[in-house]
């Protein structure tokens, strides 16, 4: 076993052996998870909406970035740069060529893959690791970000504007406000992300790329191409954060350079993964269901809080505060994350 | 100081930028006042990156992490001499000698209480997101104190000075002198003292340190601790000539990290030569680029050191 | 250990959702009610907090005012409740905020300081169809979109940059100051390029040349000595600044490190020069600064009054940003009064024929706005700081001291 809790197969013929019972149960899940989320809004009250579906965009950013950074071992501090050009491409498209968001999003999704396979391509031929690999995404975010500022047909700092449609529109992605269809389309897509998620976790570049990540020296000794192999899942991984971002702009009518690359952005692909459990195909999940309400619920509770604890109320900071002493506590004595964690002690 | 790579790089990079300069002043076609004044600013603003840069270095270097709370940590530091200089009415330069003690002890507590329990990490990432954590505590508790109006701490020595034709602040001078004297500082106290043969011991090789009695766990509290007094120092010098805001720290953590890289992990002269080299490079570059042209060569350089010699130029090959 | 997955997923997410509800402060539509609610929105923490704090401020005591005078009489004396939403300074949290606020039954929003903030404010607004009162934001675009939401008191930036120029040139003449060419500093992005391109096109039409733009961003600047002295070198008789409150007072200090031959520095819509705390913040290098910004009226009782009440009660100067959110909640309280009903679409159409005069700013008339929301007599007038205070010096109306123009003699 390793640290990450994934076992690396000792011989090839293992792999073949272990691919279905697994995967079948995780779909499975899956496909319950689903419905049971889909029968959600209707029991919370309407201002749980827009909570509810930023949890998604954050579940599906996590899902995205779990793929390269969990199962692929390349921690990713810029994953701001894939989500803000799906979220870009889509915008661009749609405004200068009125191009279904749906087709954007898979142009995005693209673009973003493209764009992630050569920056990780030439870390990875420099032989950058660990935080070093991390600084470079990092780096490349803070360029991206700095050069759509520059950007006149971007529209520099402005962003881009969604125009507001007079009906609904499925082709164009546009709803009413508060329509449950904000919410039913991003679960169908963080399924989608999961379902991509488990195939990938269970099928031989999957399984090579964790091996990959658990000992590379040995993986190549086995035959397995290491460059290849790592650049699957970094596809994977950027081109679903990209559908996050096409979603999100979508959603928010509005898309600019702070919030497609900001460094909040590449932090909030980040921390419900490893909250929930890095390296696991639940954890992004479970990681932004606890990340993506906490600060509106710490946000309501100082609005009214009880009557003990009157003082600290409208206090500014106080839910970002406590936000960031959760992160710290769950990040420094639970390792494995929430939903790793649970599985270890289950295991045992 | 041919012989050793050390100086060749020194002596290499000493002699781009003055040759870069020479060319601003021959081709760029600009007023020569205009970039004496720039390389003036340059070198002063150089100072104020070298002194964020030196805590980083160490921090970053010896223990690995990478830690994203140094802006925060700079603010913090600030906020503490405003309040020592707004509540006792003591000379701002008198609060930094006394800020860098507690500073100390803020970051031996960090890492003692909170990353030492990470040491066994193989990864680097649950130390980087703590201290993304902290940045965010920090940050939002001194709003929650001090509110997020901007404060200024008054310099007794305001006024400038003339140097070459070109104007300098003296606040700013103090700041770079005061870079120049740390610097000098936690480079002797890297190679002189017993503490920093343990630190050096530590970085290099922490499996063998301890396997000659080093205690790691304290070696590494007390190598924040000093992290933390630098930045402590740091946010004393520059209170002066900025303006007080909990986000006053951010802007710099990015920068400090392509210093450190740039100069090389855990290397204090690479800091103070990066930093003044980044200090030049960007108001020399913002004559001919506008806006945030600047920055973006600044990264650019960042990651063309990553790709090419990730070491820096002080750090060991690899 | 699957169906744990399972059950932790629903319960954290159904426990989070329902942590989220707030109580609802449901105005139902009348006639006669106790309560209306309007929402507002601010950067209540990040660094803009200090500023968003100041606003929403303003905004109670607004709200406490009308309420003392009795509330809204033509809804029976209804009471007006301010719910406070913080945006964070984010767009997304912003529109979120929204959404809830409107949830919770405010029938107008106001806010929102930042101008992506605003954007997505105003997209809310629109399709919810609530009115918005912009109290803070100068992005050109917002109003531009064909929105019938959305309104804004405060000048756009297109004509702060043009009524700074004339501004400029009208100072000039009256104190028989030569202004030939200007050197103009703006921080990059939407908010400077704007300002300067509108400052541009009237001066150049009236015979000022810009001899030399230089921009910085304002990601990265603690010292704006490079760019003071590039805009030197072009030789120009006054240097033009656009920017917010940390960078200007950079500039302001270079400028005085410098010392150079110029005859004012004029910032328009400057976040730093016409601030009451600037004089003290930046010491001798404030001395005779100009900023042409809109500004709470220094000649109205009424606001000298609040200001009044605002600084006991909240220890803090109240900024015109602060005054603009107690404006906004001015407007929406006379059009309920107006229209005598709390359905959002009938106040907005309240607000859009509006005519609210004493307003509590420099303008030149009523509070009225055109068909894109826009109040067609805000404008700009022209600050000086003399002897460590912003008085008003042009136009000479409402001017509290006398401009010194040329503002340097060196």
């Amino acid at each position: 076993m390793t640290a990450l809790g994934v076992a690396a197969p000792e011989r090839l013929a293992d792999l073949k052996r272990r691919l279905p019972t697994g995967a079948r149960l995780h779909f499975s899940v899956l496909a319950l998870v689903l419905v049971v989320m889909a029968f959600l809004p209707l029991v919370v009250p309407e201002s749980a909406l827009p909570v509810a579906i930023r949890t998604l965009i954050f579940a599906i950013m996590a899902v995205g970035w779990n793929l390269m950074s969990g199962y692929g071992g390349m921690f990713s501090f810029g994953h701001a740069a894939f989500f803000g050009v799906g979220a870009y491409t889509n915008a661009y498209l749609l405004t200068a060529f009125g191009v279904s968001p749906w087709i954007g999003m898979i142009v995005g999704a693209g673009l973003s893959a493209g764009v992630g396979v050569l920056i990780a391509y030439l870390c990875l031929k420099y032989k950058l690791a660990g935080s070093y690999f991390a600084l470079a995404t990092f780096a490349f975010a803070q360029m991206f970000l700095l050069v759509t500022l520059n950007m006149e047909f971007l529209n520099k700092s402005e962003g881009i504007n969604i125009p507001l449609l007079p009906e609904e529109s499925w082709s164009m992605l546009q709803f009413d406000q508060g329509s449950l269809y904000y919410y039913w389309i991003p679960l169908v897509l963080l399924g989608v992300a999961v379902a991509v998620s488990i195939s990938f976790v269970y099928s031989r570049p999957g399984q090579f790329a964790q091996a990959i990540r658990d000992d590379p020296t040995a993986a190549e000794s086995l035959g397995i191409k290491v460059m290849k192999y790592r650049l699957i899942p970094v596809a994977l991984s950027c081109a679903v954060t990209a559908v996050a971002g096409a979603f999100y702009t979508q959603y928010y009518l509005f898309i600019g350079p702070d919030q497609a690359f900001g460094l909040h952005v590449s932090t909030d692909a980040i921390i419900p993964a490893v909250i929930g459990g890095i390296g696991t195909i639940w954890g992004p999940l479970i990681g932004a269901a606890v990340i993506g309400p906490l600060s509106a619920v710490v946000a309501g509770f100082l609005r009214d809080p009880p009557p003990f604890l009157e003082f600290l109320y409208g206090t500014s900071g106080l839910d970002i505060a406590i936000y960031a002493i959760l992160l710290i506590l769950i990040v420094v004595f639970l390792p494995k994350g929430i939903y790793g964690t649970i599985r270890e002690r289950r295991r045992k | 100081m041919l012989t050793t790579e050390r100086g060749r790089i020194v002596l290499g990079l000493f002699a781009i930028t003055v040759l870069g300069i020479a060319a601003v002043y021959l081709f760029g076609g600009k007023d020569s006042n205009l970039v004496t004044q720039t390389v003036v600013t340059g070198l002063l603003l150089g100072g104020v990156y070298v002194l964020v840069s030196l805590g980083l270095t160490l921090i970053f270097g010896v223990l690995g992490i990478v830690n994203f709370a140094q802006g925060a940590m700079l603010a913090m530091a600030m906020y503490l001499v405003y309040f020592m200089v707004s509540s006792a009415g003591i000379n701002p330069y008198l609060a930094v000698v006394l800020s860098a003690p507690i500073m100390f002890g803020f970051g031996w507590l960090v890492q003692s209480t909170l990353m030492n329990r990470l040491i066994t990490d193989v990864g680097h990432s649950r130390p980087l997101l703590v201290t993304l954590g902290l940045s965010l505590l920090i940050s939002n508790t001194l709003l929650m104190i001090f509110g997020g109006r901007p404060l200024n701490v008054p310099s007794p020595y305001a006024g400038s000075v003339q140097i070459l034709g070109a104007i300098a602040d003296v606040p700013r001078i103090i700041a770079f002198v005061g870079a120049v004297i740390v610097a000098g500082g936690l480079i002797v106290i890297l190679r002189k003292s017993p503490v920093g043969l343990a630190i050096r011991a530590v970085a290099a090789n922490g499996t063998g340190a301890s396997l000659v009695g080093v205690n790691v766990k304290r070696i590494y509290a007390m190598t924040f601790g000093l992290g933390a007094a630098s930045v402590g120092v740091a946010g004393g010098l520059l209170a002066p000539f900025t303006s007080l805001v909990p986000s006053a720290g951010d802007q710099f953590t990015t920068l400090a990290f392509v210093i450190v890289v740039l100069g090389g992990l855990g290397s204090v002269p690479g800091a103070l030569v990066g930093g003044i080299f980044i200090g030049l490079l960007q108001t020399v570059g913002s004559l001919f680029l506008p806006g945030s042209g600047p920055l973006l060569l600044v990264f650019g350089m960042f990651v063309l050191v990553l790709f090419l010699r990730p070491q820096g130029l002080f750090g060991a090959n690899k | 250990m699957k169906k744990h997955t399972l059950v932790v997923v629903a319960v954290a997410v159904a426990l989070g959702m329902s942590g989220c509800s707030g109580t609802s402060n449901v105005a139902a539509s009348g006639d006669s009610v106790d309560s209306v609610t309007i929402g507002s929105i601010h950067p209540l923490s990040g660094s803009l907090s200090g500023v968003g704090g100041l606003m929403n401020a303003g905004a109670k005591m607004a709200v406490a005012d009308i309420n003392e005078a009795g509330g809204i009489g033509s809804l029976g004396g209804a009471t007006l409740v301010l719910n406070e939403g913080d945006s964070q300074g984010k767009a997304e949290i912003g529109q979120s905020e929204a959404q809830r606020l409107i949830s919770e039954g405010a029938v107008a929003l106001i806010g929102t300081y930042q101008s992506d903030v605003t954007q997505n404010v105003a997209s809310v607004a629109e399709r919810a169809k609530v009115p918005l009162v912009i109290d803070v934001a100068v992005d050109d675009k917002i109003l531009e979109q064909g929105y019938s939401y959305s309104f804004r008191i405060q000048p756009d930036a297109t004509s702060m940059g043009a009524s700074g120029a004339r501004s400029l040139i009208a100072m000039g003449e009256a104190t028989g100051t030569e202004i030939d060419t200007v050197a103009y500093i703006h921080i990059e992005g939407a908010f400077g390029g704007s300002v300067f391109e509108a400052f541009k096109t009237e001066a150049e039409a009236t015979g000022i040349t810009v001899a030399d733009e230089i921009t910085y961003s304002g990601a990265n600047f603690s010292d704006a000595t490079t760019q003071v002295t590039q805009a030197l070198a072009s030789d120009p008789d006054v240097i033009v600044v656009t920017g917010y409150f940390p960078d200007n007072l950079l500039i302001a200090e270079a400028v005085n490190a410098l010392k150079p031959d110029i005859k004012a520095v004029f910032g328009i819509a400057s976040g730093a020069y016409d601030d009451n705390s600037f004089p003290a913040a930046a010491g001798e290098a404030a001395s005779n600064i100009l900023s042409a910004n809109y500004h709470y009226s220094a000649t109205s009782d009424r606001a000298a009054d609040i200001r009044t009440r605002f600084e006991a009660a909240n220890g803090e100067s109240m900024e015109t940003a602060s005054m603009l959110s107690y404006q906004a909640v001015e407007v929406i309280a006379a059009a309920l009064e107006e229209s005598g009903s709390v359905d959002p679409e009938v106040l907005r159409d309240a607000i859009s024929s509006l005519s609210l005069t004493d307003p509590l700013l420099e303008f030149n008339g009523p509070i009225e706005f055109d068909e894109n929301g826009q109040n067609i007599n805000a404008t700009v007038v022209v600050m000086q700081v003399q002897d460590g205070a912003v008085e008003q010096v042009f136009p000479t109306e409402i001017a509290t001291k006398e401009a010194i123009l040329p503002a340097f003699s060196r």
